[in-house]
């Protein structure tokens, strides 16, 4: 597979078709790292494995990288990371015409133990969406569909109010607002982040139990029908903040109420931006 | 107790005049903001009420297919259904939170809503339900 993956991302660089190629590498470590390849003689530093988990295009909508890169980009994505191109697309963030897409088969990411990936084991799209890439290498997908169940959402919502709040402190307690989640999500792309906003001062930025609750409602809202349930923010959490947990109760709220799915399709954008005249108002 | 009211100005604010012209008792507990559509209320803004340890908050607008706007209250509908729904799975009380619709009509409505709203947000402030902040000091806040 990586042999492919040199082969079309070399050939694209060579023939000036792309600019840039995002794909994976390793440090000096061993560890995966995304790497930025301008030129072809560079791209046998690509690698493929078990541990390419980065959502690579977060570096999409990276202002320094697509400022100093005028010409197309191509980008290697997994079934799941294009979900969050979808959405990018849909909200007119990335020009498809200015990005190749090599789409890669996946079988499941795993942690360094052997363990399969949490977010990949409730994963329905293994197999990159032909529709949406240039080029699609490996096959179908070893991994079967699974069906997600929704469970560790479900296991908040049995506590009463007080117990989720008791819930939700003991992890708020040690958020140190690095705002790494903010940065490493696909989707957060905003220019100037309401969190950095000092006039008016939406969320004080100091660290305290109640403030960081008041910033992680905030960073839930703004990715409601959005978030595509990557994990990117939660794998970079310094202090183990289980955020999926919180945007995965969004998911679920979006595709009960209003019945839609982030990152299906590149066309319908977030479901807070049209209505139906049916919509539910059962508290109102 | 404290409950900030947000009502849009071609309904429900005028629906609540109309309980003051009326002489409709209602508990005094409500300040309301009056916004030019309830699409105008941002949800941080209901945020930002309860980060500054106000009790509970009512979003309030005209009825389905009657926005001044023609659309405005449909997504305002979306929105705090999400954000109830969010706001729950944190653990704030869901007695705090409130949206209704009163149109100008509605004067008895109004002052009914008022009421209920009243009631549910003292009822988790007895039950010890804890204010959504103040349960510890917010320093270095600017009083935006």
């Amino acid at each position: 597979m990586i042999e492919e993956i040199k082969n079309i991302a070399g050939k694209l660089l060579k023939n000036g078709d792309i600019g840039l190629f995002i794909g994976y590498g390793r440090n000096s470590l061993g560890d995966v790292i995304p790497v930025f390849i301008q030129k072809e003689k560079d791209v046998k530093t690509l690698v493929w494995g078990s541990d390419c988990f980065y959502n690579l295009t977060t570096y999409l909508t990276d202002r320094d990288i697509t400022r100093l890169q005028e010409g197309s980009i191509g980008i290697l994505l997994k079934g799941c990371d294009q979900k969050a191109l979808k959405v990018l697309i849909s909200e007119s963030q990335v020009r498809r015409e200015r990005i190749k897409i090599i789409g890669v088969t996946c079988d499941g990411m795993k942690n360094p133990d052997g363990s399969i990936l949490s977010k990949c084991e409730t994963c329905d799209v293994h197999d990159p969406d032909p529709a949406l890439c240039d080029a699609v290498i490996g096959g179908k997908s070893t991994k079967k569909e699974a069906k997600d169940d929704f469970a560790d959402v479900a296991a908040v919502d049995a506590l009463d109010s007080s117990a989720r709040r008791e819930h939700w402190n003991r992890y708020f307690k040690r958020c140190i607002r690095c705002y790494a989640c903010r940065n490493v999500c696909p989707l957060c792309y905003c220019k100037e982040c309401v969190l950095d906003e000092h006039n008016p001062q939406w969320v004080s930025p100091s660290p305290s139990a109640d403030n960081n609750m008041f910033f992680h409602i905030i960073r839930a809202y703004h990715l409601t029908g959005r978030c595509i349930d990557c994990g990117e923010c939660e794998r970079v959490c310094p202090v183990g903040i289980p955020l999926r947990r919180i945007n995965r109760k969004m998911i679920q709220a979006v595709r009960e109420s209003f019945d839609f799915e982030a990152g299906k399709d590149q066309k319908t954008k977030s479901p807070l931006t049209w209505f139906r005249q049916e919509d539910p108002e059962d508290f109102f | 107790m404290k409950i900030v009211g947000f009502l849009c100005n071609w309904c429900s604010y005028a629906g609540a005049d109309l309980a003051g012209i009326s002489r409709l008792q209602y508990p005094a507990d409500i300040r309301i903001i009056r916004v030019p559509c309830s699409g105008r209320v941002n949800p941080m803004l209901i945020l930002k009420c309860f980060q500054k340890g106000i009790d509970g908050v009512l979003v309030s607008g005209c009825h389905p297919g009657d926005c001044h706007y023609q659309e405005g209250n449909y997504y305002t509908r979306r929105r705090m259904l999400m954000l109830r729904s969010l706001l729950d799975y944190f653990g704030i009380d869901r007695r705090r939170f409130h949206v209704s619709w009163v149109s100008a009509s509605e004067g008895v409505k109004w002052a009914d809503v008022v009421k209920k709203v009243v009631e549910d947000v003292r009822a988790a402030t007895e039950e010890g339900t804890r204010k959504v902040t103040g349960t510890e000091q917010i320093d270095h806040d600017r009083g935006n």
